[in-house]
Formats: structure tokens, sequence, C-alpha cells
């Protein structure tokens, strides 16, 4: 009912303010026809042929077209009265009509009527407006060719022609810089800025100071945050626990990024991929904490792997969303209703990114320490030690020639009595009623090992790589086991020690008896039992069983050294002539790691490599991408309705068909992936990028669905305006600095804002960008406002997240012990970017202003104005404080009246002066504040100084109290609030 | 144009322009030739529902942690009589345990059960209150759902999905019908037991609905609403008077820019002023009788499930849509005293039984009850098992997703009604399976909205507080 009235409502208005777009020319598919059939009819009739119904197809021309037995075809070009869409929408039975009434859905006659004509005019499929590349338009002819500063310019009066609108006068320079400065850099512009700009009659005054908010480092810092909400920044891993997690470099890459004017392609780049380019800088691997951001479960209890794949899901839907405008999410659990994405290309798409090695582990590995520059200067240190070191070795190799020589001999003995290991495979975990149960329990695959075999209830040894790369293992959680087989070929019969440790029972079998038994709890790490075996000639088989009763997980199976690495061997059995350069280093290294003449410079080694190891351990660190080894890739399978745990087809790495070819000189990976979305002949990437962009400076985006360019979303209410921007974009190299400066300084943005009757009547949502934008403050800025305007705002950038003053109580964490610490210094009063974000508790007054908890990517904030809203700019000791702080500002530069005083704090804050009415209704409030608190020295005093501390000297409470008052007004005014 | 398009075009800009009014009506009053609004309407004024519902505001009482229902109301004999001995294999079959080991053991309940009222309904001894009231309650003893841990449970009970980011129950009924007392928030939330819930705030979150319809979290000690008071220093009397410099100034904005925002503004600054004055005041128990204070157990100034209780009563009564409690403390391990069901069990009935005993009653006495949906649940079932965690000598139970108690009064629920049944563990669901998306399908159901059709389009979906799933439980309709 309420949704029906919603439509009613912005129905009549729409179709009023549109009418002139459609009532004289020929039906557009695009424009009039596709809408009406997404919404009534591809849900049975569309992409999906699981929901197909009757085997009718509308949304392609050829499905529609074809002539099928038992009924007419869908549609007949030109003759809708032969077309079965027509005659059924229009059948009086309601048996017959479409779309059936239990869907509750009805065309309005306009519709039917619409439908008709273009039937009638040869039904004219075309392509989805937005997977049609951008074509960059010629510059239109406008009425008005002096009014015109950029070509965008052209778009926008050629649009305001066709309504017979006028544009509106340029905005007051005062209003002008303030606008400026608050999109540029989500700051009032400094007072000296102002007035620099309102003395400057050149020509190029407003250009010259638009120069300066752009290379402001507050420009990346206010741009980062809407970045950080696509890539869903936070300092928490979510879920349950909601751990902290420690991922700025991620902001502050993006700050500096954004400052730099990184180009969009390559931001792009690094951001998906840049652990994959060649020689990856340190930069460009912290930028792969883009897709770190997705949320980490660390509860008891629940399977890594489940949300390893949510994180990959997320990874796609964020990747899609932010690039190219698409929604993804239905696909996954079938193909999408209404744009043309099955379900099989969303899991080719995921296939790039299924190929990381992050795994929903706790610590969040892998993770990658990132020197500060002191930290640095140790490093560059311990480099030149290496240095000296690796030229000391180059020294001693050169005087052991001797000893090398014989080490080649030894190595060929070695060699004689070499065991050679298969490769660890393993199976589990096995559950059983307990853990001395599994310990005990005659397991067929511990007695009769193959590994080509199925077992009972399916079980099968599987090859575990990694577990040769690295010794440790966590295979099961406690109170599980694992039984781990390796075939070991050696050259003769032969005793030999191997190396195993567990911290919970194990016990080991070599050629099917039992050899090793231990029931030792303990750390494992330089714990391992040497075990003595004795080896056949030929294949040995040797079997573990690990039981776990401990919550830790850990067991050493690097059984030690049986053999001398078969690169080495082989190296040493060519003779000295046949031997490359490579085989001659590979043989110089192993002396070097094996041989006596070493033993002091190894031992200098490894004190240089603890030095290292003790560094890295302070510094900084952050979450990056790392793309597994071939050997260890995983397969990808379509999920059976959305869940992991059914796998369905194989699928290989593919993008969807309906969109531009994958580029043919790529590679398969999340590289090839990332220039695929930055290719030219992308249809999405650059208007959505200029899309958002526009969104920032306008409230609303030439696409008003800024997170979806497809099917469903809204049409662009200035297509040629978006793609001559779009293309303006990829040839001016991709600049987000130069787009923000043609918009800027187009005569569209300099319009007043100010509504007209008349252009309430024609363009009452401001679509036709026929006046200034207005629009109130993002969370973060109505805060840095504040501050920035009352002197409390620290400039200070980059670091850990800080955390600001809040109420008691709002932090409140049942897991950890981490608690919310509020710092006495500067870090107080830092920008809203650096406030610690808590997914599940985010700072409670930008909550109040729309700030999304960050969980999930948000394109767009969707603004509100809410009573709580105003109960935080009035009460919150945060605005309190900076109210003090501007009233002691103000008082302290003696003003000579109290409309002086005024105008000073109209100043700081909107930067002009007051008006009359401001100096009026202000100054009274002065008079009436100033009275009431001379008859209440307390209130005075707690107004004037709680929170921000005591009065300096000279300042009377009564006073500092009442202009604290009238300052707590001004951060509370409608203008204030807004950017107009 | 596309109605689905349009109703999105008319909710972003409703709530980008914050106001049901705003631009929008303004127009359309232009061009229908009516004057202009003097006040723009409010995005939270009361709506029709899609049919006459008989519960008008709900009150959801939320035990964080989740209690073992055959300790309280669930009487399964045979517990006692396997109690010690090894599970049934089969109860081992296809689950997963967040804490349990091994091969576990029954565990027979500790305390007794009677059978109360007319119904015949079975009690434990641990709510000796509450069982004067079973002729009132539809009890559901077939509850499921799929989360086995705290914060995916209580997400995907009160949001629909166990994952974070949708709406909650509370935020869909302000969106749906409105809120009726313009004076307070229309979804409130209190916290007792010193801790949240384990999903945190999002269990009372707007998701991608539009902020205003989040809950408001009040609490009856410190601030009732954050930044409700005004700073210290400021009386009500200079409060007003900057209001009105505020407004006087953003009328003269409002004339000169001719932005309808302004009014919005002006007039949510004069909401919020009174919110100073009717928050405090609803929170405020002192003045209720000492009698009412004794009955609900309730002290002035502290924090506790008893305060929050009589809290409730008082936000319903001055026709708050949506009141959700949470009380945490109910996580029954048996890892040691402080969460078994031999003390921590009764110790968390002892605070409860008697406020919510009283609420019902109150609720009755005043009239309120018949509109007024109470809903009592935890986040899942417990298992028939010892937990033993470790070793542990405590009496615990697990976490089980199978199988769990929860009951309903007023709001147009049957009184003294049973519904479902469990196996003869209390484990699985044996009769008449309840989804927590049917319960959610059915209390907007007896809020006169259909779960089909109350949807907010995002991420190219229309998406429900049921996602994909639901159907009202008609059996338990009065």
């Amino acid at each position: 009912m309420y949704k029906k009235m919603t439509v009613l409502s912005t129905f009549v208005l729409v179709s009023t303010f549109s009418a002139w777009a459609w009532a004289t020319e020929p039906v557009s598919f695009n424009r009039d026809v596709r809408k009406i059939l997404a919404a009534n009819c591809f849900a049975c009739h569309g992409p999906d042929e699981k929901t197909r119904k009757g085997d009718v197809r509308l949304d392609s021309a050829e499905a529609a077209f074809a002539v099928k037995e038992g009924h007419a075809p869908a549609l007949v070009p030109g003759d809708s009265a032969a077309s079965m869409l027509i005659q059924r929408v229009l059948s009086a039975d309601p048996d017959e009509r479409m779309p059936p009434p239990e869907t509750g859905r009805t065309l309005s006659d306009r519709e039917v009527a619409l439908l008709k004509q273009w039937v009638d005019e040869g039904a004219q499929y075309e392509k989805h407006w937005s997977f049609n590349p951008p074509v960059q338009p010629a510059l239109p002819t406008v009425s008005n060719p002096l009014w015109p500063r950029n070509g965008l310019d052209y778009f926008v009066l050629e649009g305001l022609d066709k309504a017979g609108l006028k544009p509106s006068p340029e905005a007051p320079k005062e209003t002008l810089i303030r606008r400026a400065a608050l999109d540029l850099t989500g700051l009032p512009p400094a007072p000296e800025l102002v007035e620099q700009f309102l003395n400057d009659t050149s020509a190029v005054a407003y250009e010259r100071a638009v120069e300066v908010l752009l290379a402001s480092p507050r420009y990346g810092e206010r741009w980062a945050r809407v970045w950080l909400d696509i890539a869903r920044y936070a300092d928490t891993q979510g879920y349950e626990k909601d751990n902290g997690r420690v991922i700025w470099k991620y902001r502050d890459w993006v700050i500096d990024a954004l400052n730099a004017d990184l180009p969009f392609d390559e931001f792009t780049v690094d951001q998906l991929a840049g652990d994959l380019l060649p020689d990856a800088t340190v930069d460009q691997r912290i930028a792969t904490a883009f897709h770190r951001n997705t949320m980490t479960n660390t509860e008891g209890g629940t399977d890594n792997e489940e949300f390893r794949s949510a994180a990959v899901v997320d990874r796609v839907n964020t990747t899609m969303s932010a690039w190219m405008g698409m929604t993804m999410a239905c696909a996954q659990c079938h193909t999408h209703k209404y744009d043309p994405i099955s379900q099989k290309e969303y899991f080719e798409f995921y296939a790039f990114l299924n190929q990381t090695a992050d795994a929903d582990i706790d610590d969040e590995s892998p993770v990658m320490p990132c020197p500060a520059p002191d930290q640095q200067a140790v490093l560059d240190h311990l480099s030149r030690r290496q240095a000296e070191l690796d030229h000391k070795m180059g020294l001693v190799l050169a005087q052991e020639q001797e000893a090398f020589t014989a080490l080649e001999r030894e190595l060929a003995v070695m060699e004689a009595t070499a065991v050679r290991s298969g490769g660890w495979q393993a199976i589990g975990p096995i559950r059983g009623d307990s853990p001395e149960a599994i310990y005990t329990t005659a397991y067929p695959f511990e007695q009769d090992v193959d590994p080509a075999k199925t077992y009972d209830g399916g079980l099968k040894f599987a090859a575990r790589p990694e577990l040769d790369a690295d010794s440790t293992i966590s295979l099961f959680d406690a109170g599980q086991g694992a039984v781990l087989y390796q075939r070991l070929t050696s050259t003769v019969a032969q005793p030999r020690t191997i190396q195993l440790a567990a911290n919970g029972p194990f016990r080991v079998w070599l050629n099917g008896t039992v050899i090793y038994e231990s029931n030792e709890v303990r750390r494992v790490r330089g714990n391992a039992d040497v075990v003595p075996v004795q080896f056949n000639a030929g294949d040995n088989h040797l079997v573990v069983k690990l039981v776990n009763t401990e919550s830790r997980r850990t067991a050493l199976v690097n059984l030690g050294p049986l053999a001398a690495p078969r690169a080495i061997v082989a190296a040493a059995e060519k003779t000295a002539a046949d031997r490359t350069a490579e085989d001659t280093a590979t043989l110089e290294s192993y002396f070097k790691a094996t041989g006596a003449p070493f033993t002091e410079l190894r031992a200098q080694q490894a004190a240089i490599n603890e030095e290292r190891k003790s560094l890295l351990a302070t510094m900084a660190t952050v979450p990056v991408l790392s793309e597994l080894p071939a050997a260890q890739q995983r397969q990808t399978h379509i999920h059976v309705r959305g869940s992991f745990l059914s796998p369905g087809d194989a699928v290989t790495a593919g993008v969807p068909a309906a969109f531009h070819p994958f580029p043919a000189d790529a590679p398969r990976n999340r590289l090839g992936l990332a220039q695929w979305l930055v290719s030219m002949d992308n249809p999405l990437t650059a208007r959505v990028a200029v899309n958002r962009h526009w969104e920032k400076f306008w409230g609303t985006g030439i696409v008003e669905t800024s997170e979806d360019f497809g099917i469903q979303g809204s049409p662009p209410v200035n297509q040629a305006l978006l793609d001559w921007m779009a293309v303006e974009f990829m040839q001016h190299g991709w600049s987000m600095k130069e787009l923000c400066r043609m918009i800027v300084t187009s005569a569209a943005y300099r319009q007043s804002a100010a509504v007209t009757p008349a252009l309430r009547e024609v363009d009452p949502y401001n679509r036709l960008f026929s006046r200034g934008p207005r629009f109130r403050l993002e969370a973060e800025a109505v805060r840095d406002q504040a501050l920035a305007a009352s002197g409390l705002l620290s400039t200070k950038m980059h670091g850990p997240s800080v955390m600001p003053a809040q109420p008691e109580g709002v932090w409140q964490v049942v897991y950890s012990g981490a608690a919310w610490e509020t710092p006495a210094n500067e870090d107080r009063h830092r920008r809203g970017i650096y406030t610690y974000w808590r997914r599940t508790s985010p700072y409670p007054s930008m909550v109040t202003f729309d700030a999304p908890s960050r969980e999930i990517c948000t394109v767009r904030r969707i603004a509100t104005n809410t009573p709580l809203q105003a109960l935080v700019t009035l009460n919150d000791p945060v605005y309190v404080e900076a109210a003090q702080a501007l009233a002691r500002r103000v008082i302290g530069a003696r003003p000579e009246s109290a409309a002086a005083a005024i105008h000073q704090i109209v100043r700081a804050v909107l930067a002009r002066n007051a008006t009359d009415i401001e100096l009026k209704e202000l100054g009274l409030l002065y008079e009436n504040a100033k009275a009431h608190f001379e008859e209440r020295p307390e209130d005075a005093l707690a107004m004037a100084t709680d929170p921000v501390g005591p009065l300096p000297e000279g300042i009377s409470p009564e006073e500092a109290a009442a202009w604290t008052v009238v300052c707590n007004a001004v951060f509370n005014l409608d203008e204030t609030l807004t950017r107009t | 144009m596309d109605p689905k398009f349009d109703h999105m075009n008319g909710l972003t800009r409703r709530h980008f322009l914050g106001t049901t009014m705003g631009v929008g009506a303004i127009a359309w009053a232009a061009l229908n030739g009516v004057a202009q609004a003097a006040t723009p309407a409010n995005p939270l004024a009361t709506r029709p529902s899609h049919f006459a519902g008989k519960a008008k505001r709900v009150i959801y009482l939320h035990m964080a942690g989740s209690p073992p229902p055959m300790d309280l109301f669930d009487y399964k004999p045979k517990l006692n009589e396997f109690n010690g001995k090894l599970c049934p294999d089969e109860m081992m079959e296809k689950e997963r345990f967040a804490f349990i080991k091994g091969h576990p053991k029954i565990l027979g309940s500790p305390h007794s059960f009677k059978q109360y009222g007319q119904s015949g309904t079975y009690l434990s001894n641990l709510l000796p209150h509450l069982s004067t009231m079973t002729d009132e309650m539809t009890f559901i003893r077939s509850m499921y759902t799929e989360q086995f841990n705290h914060a995916p449970a209580q997400l995907l009970l009160h949001t629909g999905s166990a994952r974070l980011g949708r709406p909650s129950m509370g935020s869909w009924a302000t969106y749906g019908l409105g809120v009726e007392n313009q004076d307070l928030p229309g979804f409130v939330v209190m916290v007792s037991g010193d801790k949240t819930p384990d999903a945190g705030k999002s269990v009372w979150g707007s998701g991608f609905l539009p902020t205003i319809h989040q809950g408001v979290q009040c609490r009856s000690k410190g601030e009732p609403v954050l930044y409700v008071s005004d700073p210290k220093g400021m009386d009500r009397d200079l409060r007003r008077r900057s209001l009105d410099a505020i407004n006087r100034i953003n009328e003269a904005q409002y004339e000169s820019m001719g932005d309808p925002e302004t009014l919005t503004r002006i007039s949510q600054y004069e909401l919020a002023f009174r919110m100073q004055v009717s928050v405090p005041e609803v929170m405020d128990i002192s003045k209720e009788s000492p009698e009412t204070l004794a009955w609900y157990g309730a002290t002035p100034g502290e924090s506790s499930f008893a305060n929050n209780c009589l809290l409730a009563r008082r936000l319903v009564e001055q026709n708050v849509r949506f009141v959700q409690l949470f009380d945490w403390g109910w996580d029954t391990h048996g890892t040691g005293p402080s969460d078994d069901i031999v003390t921590q069990l009764p110790k968390k009935c002892g605070l409860t039984d008697r406020p919510i005993t009283a609420l019902l009653r109150d609720l009755q006495q005043r009239g309120l009850l018949e509109e007024t949906l109470v809903v009592w649940s935890g986040e899942f079932g417990r298992t028939a098992m010892n937990e033993e965690r470790d070793g542990s000598k405590f009496l615990g139970r697990d976490h089980n997703p199978n199988a769990f108690t929860i009951w309903m009064a007023g709001g147009g629920v049957k009184r003294g009604f049973n519904y479902g049944a469990t196996d003869d563990f209390g484990y699985r669901v044996a009769e008449n399976p309840v989804h927590v998306h049917d319960l959610q399908a059915s209390i907007l159901h007896l809020l006169g909205m259909d779960h089909l059709h109350l949807t907010f389009p995002f991420q190219g979906r229309d998406f429900r507080l049921t996602d994909v799933h639901g159907n009202v439980v008609h059996d338990i309709l009065a």
C-alpha cells in the first residue's frame, strides 16, 4: 500500500517533467521499452532459463521473433496485432492476460501504448545503453555560446535549452570558494585562501583558488573517504568477535595515491593485482590490501573455507560494483534475472579471485611488513652488513677451492645413499569418540596404505605439498586426528634417522611395522624426536598418525636431511667444463650453507637474520594479496544455489560474454582482469568513475543509481554529458584531479543553488543541472568542519587509526579486552578519515550522519535528515568543545563590537560575513545568553570550559559562555550543515 | 515509467531529501494547484498496513546466549532416564558442535516440571511467576535455525540473514508502518547483562534502509539516548532561545535558497527539542508507584533487565512501535558456576521471571496486551548432551540450532496454546517445524504486513526481511 502510494506520487512528477522527451519522437527500446519489459516480463521471460515460462523469451530479438510450434511469435516486427506479447497484455481474459495477476504487476495504458508503437515501428532491439562503449559526441549547438566554460557545459546547456530553461546566475564568490573547498578538501576554505580569492579580481581568480585546493594534501584525505566506503575499509575484522585488524597502511596508500593523482587505471591495477606486476614495489603490494578488507571470522568451530569463499564472493561483488557498476550478487545463486550474467559466468569471474593465499586465517596471513623511515634505515644498515658478509663469503670461497672440490666428492657419496621423498599425502581430519579412541583404533588407511584407493566413507589420501614446503601443519582441530603418508625411495638398504614431532600423541609405521610412538604434549619447534629407521633399497612406506588433544594443532613433519637436493647433485655430477654459471652458483651456495670453512660467517649470517626478524616483528604490517603457486591453485566450481558446500561444474577464469573480450595479450589472472577493467574498450569503467565523481559534486549522479548501471538501474539523465566526460577522462590519462578540475571549473558547477518557482516546477530534483548543487555534508565533513573552524583540527596525516572522544558505554566488547582509549594529544582532533572504524560499533556520531558500517562495499551513502543528527551537533561534547574553542579565538581577537564578533564567527564557519538577520538573531542570542549566565556563574563556567579546559586569563566565563552558545548555534545552521 | 524504478527513485530521492514531501510534495502541490504545505511531512509518518493487523506494537525479549529449552519449557522425561549415558550415534550424525568433543553423554534436567493452567502447559520450577500466565501464551516448541554460533544466529533471527548488513525486524517495522508517536523514536533497544549482543549493533541496524529506521539504543543509566542532554551549563530556556535563533536564520535561508530540506531541518530540530524532554521523561521510572516498582523488581537509576521491562511497558504505552530487549548471560555451557544450568540458569531466571510476568500482567491490566505482541526467545537451542568442555564437572549444554522453544503473548496470537514438538530428547524438531524466517513472516503478519511485499530495492534486488523464505504460521494466530 505504502509502496503503491510512493509510486503514484512520483509517477505524476517524473512523467510530467520528462514529457517533452517522448511525446514527439519514435519509441526507443532503451529509453522507453526495456524498463517496461524488465520490470514486468523478464523475471519469467528473461535470461534465466531455469525460471523461464512457456519457452517465451523477450530479452533478445532473436528469441522474441522466433516462430515456435503451437503459438504465434512473441513479436512480429511491424505488426502489433499479430504479436503474442501485445495480444496477451491487451487480453481481457484474466487467465490470458500478462503480466499474470498473482505478480501484482499491471501495465498502464501508456506502457501498453508504448509497447504497441514500438512493435509497429519495427520492434527494434537495442543493446542496453551502458553496454555500448561511450563515443565522445560532438559539442552541440547551444542557445548561448558565451555561457559554456568547458565542454561539459555545452551538454548541460543543451539539456536546459530543450527544457526551455536558462542556467542560474553564478553563485557569489564567498559561496563558490566554500563549495569548492568542501567538495575538494572536505574542509571549509582557509581564511587566507578566502581573502586571497576575494581580493583577486583577475579573470582566473577562481581557477587559481581551485589549483590551491587540488594541490592541498587535504584533497587526498577527502577523496579517500569516498574510496574507502567502496573498499569497505575498517580497522576490525568483522563478524562476531570483530577483533582489531592492522590495515591502516592501505588507507594511507589511498590518500597518497589520490594526492599524487595516480591515474585511475594504475590505481585500479595496483589494488587488484599490484603483487603480480613485474618488480612490484612495496606501495603496489600495500595497494592489494583493497581486497583484504573483506571480513575474517575468528569464531570457534567455524569452517575457514566457508568464510574464505564468502570473502571471495564479496571480492567479486565489490569488483564489479566498484568498477563496472554492475550488481553481480544475484548471479551467485542463479543466473541474473535482468542483466546478462549467468551463474557460470559469475564463477568464471570468481575464479580470477579464487587463487590468493589468504584463507580466513585468524592472523590474517599473508601480511606484509611496512618499514617506517627509521626502520628502513636499520634495514639499509643490515643490507650493507649483508653486502660485506657476502663479500667475505666470496673471499673465503676463493681461498677454499680445495675444500670445494672435496664437496663434489662428498655429494657423489651422498647421492649414492640418497633417500628421496615422494611428498606428503594426508587423510583427515579423522573424527572419533575421543582422542584416545582415534589413537587406538586401527584404521584401514594406516594398515593398508594406497594413495589411489578410496576408503570407506569416501576418504582418500590427498597431496599436501605445503607440508613439504613448511614443516608445521594445521590439518585439524582439537579432538581430531590425521594420517600422513609418504613414499621414500632409498638408493640402498641402510640405517638412517628422521625427525618428527607433534603436540599430541603420534605413531609411526615404516613398511607396515610400528617403529615409534610418542605421547608427549609439548611445543614442537626445537623439540623434534630423532627416530632411527632402517630403509629397504627401493620404495619404503612411511605412515604417521597424529592425534590432537589440545587446541594448539601443530606438528613437525620435516624428516630432516635425507639427500642433497636434486639440483645440487645434478650440478655436481657434471664435469667442471660442462657446468653452466648457474650450476656453479648452485654448488657454491650449497657449499656456503654447509661447508666447514663458512662456520664463522654463517653465525654472522644468522645474527643478521635474527636482527632483521626482530625488526620485522615491530613493523606495521598490512594484509596483502598473494597468488598461490601454480601447483597449489584451486579448482573453481560453480556453487550450486550459491552454497560452497555444493560444488557443481568446474569452471576456468573468464569474463562475462556480454562485455568486451578479455585482452588477447593479458594473463588469465588478476592482473589480466585488472587490465580488462581499465581497457579503453570497457564500456563501463570510465562512465562509472565519472558518474561517481559527478555524484560527489552534485549530490546525485547523472545515473542516479551509481551502484547499478545495469538494466534495473536508472538510465542517465544526460547520456551525452556522461559519455563526453567519460571519453575525456580516458583521454586525459585517467587523471582524477583533471576530472575534478573539469567539473568544478565548469559554468554549470558555478551556478547559484537558489531555487526559483520556475525551476521548482520544471526541474524539481535538479536533474537537468539547472542550478548549483545543494546537499547535506557527509558525516566526516560535519565534524571536520567544526574542528577546522574552531582551530582545533590537527592536520597530522597517516598512521594508526585514532580514538577521539565518544560517550562511555558505546564501546562494549564481548570477547577481546580491547578498549576505546582517547588520547590526550592532538590525535583526539584528527580528521574523521583517521577515526578507528569498528564494524560492529562504528563511531556513533558518524553513523547518525549516515556513515555505513563498512561491512560491505558502499558506493553511495543516502543522506537523511533526522532529529538524532540535531542532538549530535547541538550536544555532542566534540561540537561543544569546538564552539568553546571558536568562542575563545573570537574573544582573543578583541572584536570592537558584538557585530564584529558575529562576522568573525560566521566567516570562520561559512567563509562569508554575517547577514543582517544573522547579526540580529545571533546578537540577540548573545545578549540573552550573557544576561542568563551573569545570573548563573556556575553554568557559565561549565558552558565555557567543559570539556575544552580552563579559561585563559582575561576572559570572563560569562563572556566565553555566551559566545559559546552563539558558536554552537552557528554550527547548527542549515547552511553550515549543507554545502550550497 | 517502470514502477519499480519509480519506486526506487521515490525512495532514494525521498531519503536523499529526507522527507516524504520535500520537493516532490511541493511540486505535486504546485501541479495540482494546492497551496504549498507549510510544514514538510515526517519520513516516519504513520502509514497504512497491507491489511488490518492485530498487533500495533512489538516487545521482543531476547535472551542473548540462548537458554536451554529442556530446562525451562520443553519437558523431556527421557533425558533424565538416559542421564549420563553416551548419546545415540544418530545424534552426532551430520552435526558440528561449537565445543563438544568426542562422544558426549545425555544430560538430564536438574530442574523439575509441572503442568500449569487450563492448557496444561509444562514449565520448570525455575519460572514460578510465569507459570501463572501460561493461559495467555502461545509456545512454539519446534523452532529451528541453521546457525550454531551466536552472532550469525542472532543476525539470522533479527535481520533474516546470517551475514552483516541487512535491516533488522524493527527497522522493517518502522519502514513499513511508520511511527505513531512523533516525539519518540519508533524503534527502541535496551540492553542488560553488561554486554551487547555478540553481533553488536547490527542486530538493530537499518542495513540498507535509511538510517532513520535503525534502532535507537536507550539506556536506563547515563544519558537515555546519546547526546539527548544539553551541554553542561545550558538549560531548557537557553536551548529554546538558541533554537529560535537557529530556526529564524534557517527560515531566512529557505526564503533565499528555496530548498525544502531546510524546512525539514527546522522541523527535525523541533522534534529533537521535544525528544530532549519526552525521552528522559519516558525513561524515568522514578515516578512509578512503589508497588509497580516492587512488582517488576525495578530500581530507578540502575541498569537492569527489570528496569528495561518496566521501560518497555512505558514505551509501548507511548505508542513506540518496536521495543527490543537484549539480556546477556544465558550461554550456559557449564564450564563453571557462572555459565552452568545449576547455578547460573536459576540466577538468570530469578532476574527475569518476575519482571517478564509483571510486564505481561501490566500490559494486560492496562488493556495494552491485545495490541502488543510480546515475543520471548534465544537465538538457538542447546544440546541434550552435557558439554563437559575440558572435562568440566559443571553441567551445561552446547549450542544446538536444530530445536528450540520460544513463546509469544498478546497481539493476535492464541491464548494457552502449544505448537510443535521435539523428539524424545528435545534435540531435533519432530513436528510442525518453524524456521526463524517463518517467525519473522508471522510477526510481520501480526503487524498487518505481508512479508512478501515489504521490500526494498538494493544491489539490483528487492530485499525482504525473510530473504527468499518464510511462511506465516497460521496455526498460532488467534
